[in-house]
This record gives structure tokens, sequence and C-alpha cells, in this order.
């Protein structure tokens, strides 16, 4: 499942990348793309604006088929306060724009599987792929937008795979 | 309409004044928990395989306090930590950051007597525009890590 949850990361990081060079995001004394799995980070006391934060909820196995399939869910949480320059007059504006990069990002919606404990990173035998995001209504707290889509990632477990 | 003409030059009373205090009355150390300078710019280290790294950076003296228990059910215990002016100016230079709020917001976490704290907010005082406090509102964490002590 790690390795499922990794490569759906990657993917969408490098994605981003391509899509929104513009969006990055200071991290550890690195300046990266503007998206981070929530788990992998130190925690905060509130998630990091312009940021695509990945959270990672439930998991659900099929083991009907000839290889287990897993279901993971997916919530990609995401908040702006639109820009200095406008006064956040236009963060609706900004928020309509992470919309936009996440759908960008989310097609084509499968990759081959990875596997990034070896380095360099080695192709496995099957791939990944989600369901369409369901985004739920904007939540206003304050200036600030919110916003949180679900995505649902699914992988087969292949032989010796954790 | 009136204003103040007074003449009001700076002079670094306060931040005297309050590193005294702070250390009169416990003058403890906490240490932020910073990335290293030259950060990993592998995937591993973006996919929680590899050790962060973080290093101890002390700084003293510090008091630090429960706040008044708020008696909510299942809400962690929050705690203040006052930090002398001097010694968050004197980390920002050895950093060579551009601000103490840079430094707040690189630092994961707080350790303070072996214990591991979230920051929650920063808040500063003020004498004359000059800062000779930092008040950190931290967290409890939840991991129960013992974390090693600053001399």
């Amino acid at each position: 499942m790690e390795n499922a949850k990794d490569t759906f990361y990657i993917t969408l990081r490098n994605r981003l990348g391509t899509v929104n060079p513009n969006r990055t995001m200071v991290m550890r004394a690195l300046t990266r793309p503007g998206i981070l799995v929530e788990e992998a980070e130190a925690s905060t006391a509130r998630l990091p604006l312009d940021v695509f934060v990945l959270r990672w909820t439930k998991l659900t196995t099929d083991a009907e088929l000839p290889s287990i399939l897993t279901q993971l869910t997916c919530e990609i949480h995401y908040a702006t306060a639109g820009t200095q320059a406008n006064a956040g007059l236009d963060r609706g504006r900004a928020l309509e724009g992470m919309d936009d990069e996440l759908l960008q990002i989310l097609c084509p919606s499968s990759t081959p599987k990875m596997n990034y404990t070896q380095t360099p990173a080695v192709q496995m035998g099957t791939s990944v792929f989600w369901s369409q995001a369901i985004f739920a209504a904007t939540t206003i707290t304050r200036e600030r937008l919110e916003r949180l889509a679900t995505v649902n990632v699914f992988a087969f477990q292949e032989q010796g795979e954790k | 309409m009136s204003w103040d003409t007074s003449t009001q030059n700076f002079d670094d009373h306060a931040l005297r004044m309050a590193n005294a205090l702070l250390r009169a009355n416990g003058g403890t150390a906490a240490s932020l928990l910073m990335p290293p300078a030259a950060g990993d710019t592998t995937d591993a280290a973006q996919l929680g395989l590899n050790p962060p790294n973080f290093q101890a950076l002390p700084l003293s003296p510090a008091v630090f306090r429960k706040l008044r228990p708020t008696m909510h059910e299942g809400e962690p215990a929050r705690y203040e930590l006052l930090i002398s002016g001097v010694a968050v100016q004197a980390a920002v230079s050895e950093l060579q950051l551009s601000s103490a709020d840079a430094l707040f917001s690189i630092a994961a976490n707080v350790a303070v007597g072996g214990e591991l704290f979230l920051i929650e907010s920063v808040a500063v005082s003020e004498s004359m525009g000059s800062v000779y406090m930092y008040r950190l509102l931290l967290r409890d964490s939840t991991t129960g890590w013992q974390m090693q002590q600053s001399q």
C-alpha cells in the first residue's frame, strides 16, 4: 500500500511542477512544488495556505480477485487567502485556480506503480489508478477559503509487497 | 488635537530587563527543532523514508508555564513559552535568517525539559518598536517522546 501512496504523491507532485511551476513552498529548507503528504511532515497547528495537503484516511480491500485490490481514500485539503497584492479580494479566484490545478494533475488517472524505497525507484508490475475527485463545498474560516477533494486510489497488491 | 512630541530614544533597557526577569523567573532553556540548512532533495525525504535529522537550536533564557486550564473534554493542554528577544536575535543572526518569523516558521517543534511540543502561534512584546520578548503558544505532543535536554 505504501508503494501506491508514494506513487500517487510523486505523480501529483511532478505534474504540479509542470501545470503551475509557480506553486511552490519552502519545506525543511527546500523549495519544492506546493504539495505534501501530511503524515510525512512535522505536525502543524493549521494547514499551510496555497498548498495541496494529502491526507490518507480509509482503507478497504477486495480479496475476491486473483490479487488483492486495495482502495485507499485520499483527502486533498487546500486553502487560500488570495494574494497580498490584491488584499485577499482575489481569494475566490485563487481557490478556483487551485481547483483547476487539481483537476489537471489528477488527469490521466493512472500511472505505473513505483517502489521508492529503492534508489533509484523501481517500476513495479501493476499500475495505480484513481477515481475522479469529489469536491466538497467551500469552507470559509474568516479570510481563508478551504476546500476538501476526495479521491479513491486503487492498487493491486503484488507478490511480496507489504 | 494633540500628539506626543516627547523625545523617546530607543535603548535596550527593555531587552535587558526582560532577559534578567526571564533568567530570574525560571531561566530554563527551550530547543527549536530545526531542519538542516542543506535540505534533503531526494523523493524519499518527502515520503517519510529518510530521517529529517532535525537539529536542536537552544534558546535561553526562557520561561515555560502551563496556561490556565479551559476544561474542554479531549482538548490537549496548552503551554506558554516566553523567550528572551536577545536569544532569538542571536539565533536569527547565527542562521542568517531574515526575521524571527522565518525562524519560527522553519522550526518543526519545540523541546522543553525533555518533552516535545507543537507551536500553535507566536506573539511578541515590544518596547518602542523593538521586540524584547517572544511568546510561543504551545500544544502537547501526543507522541510522549523523550527529547535530549538542552543545556
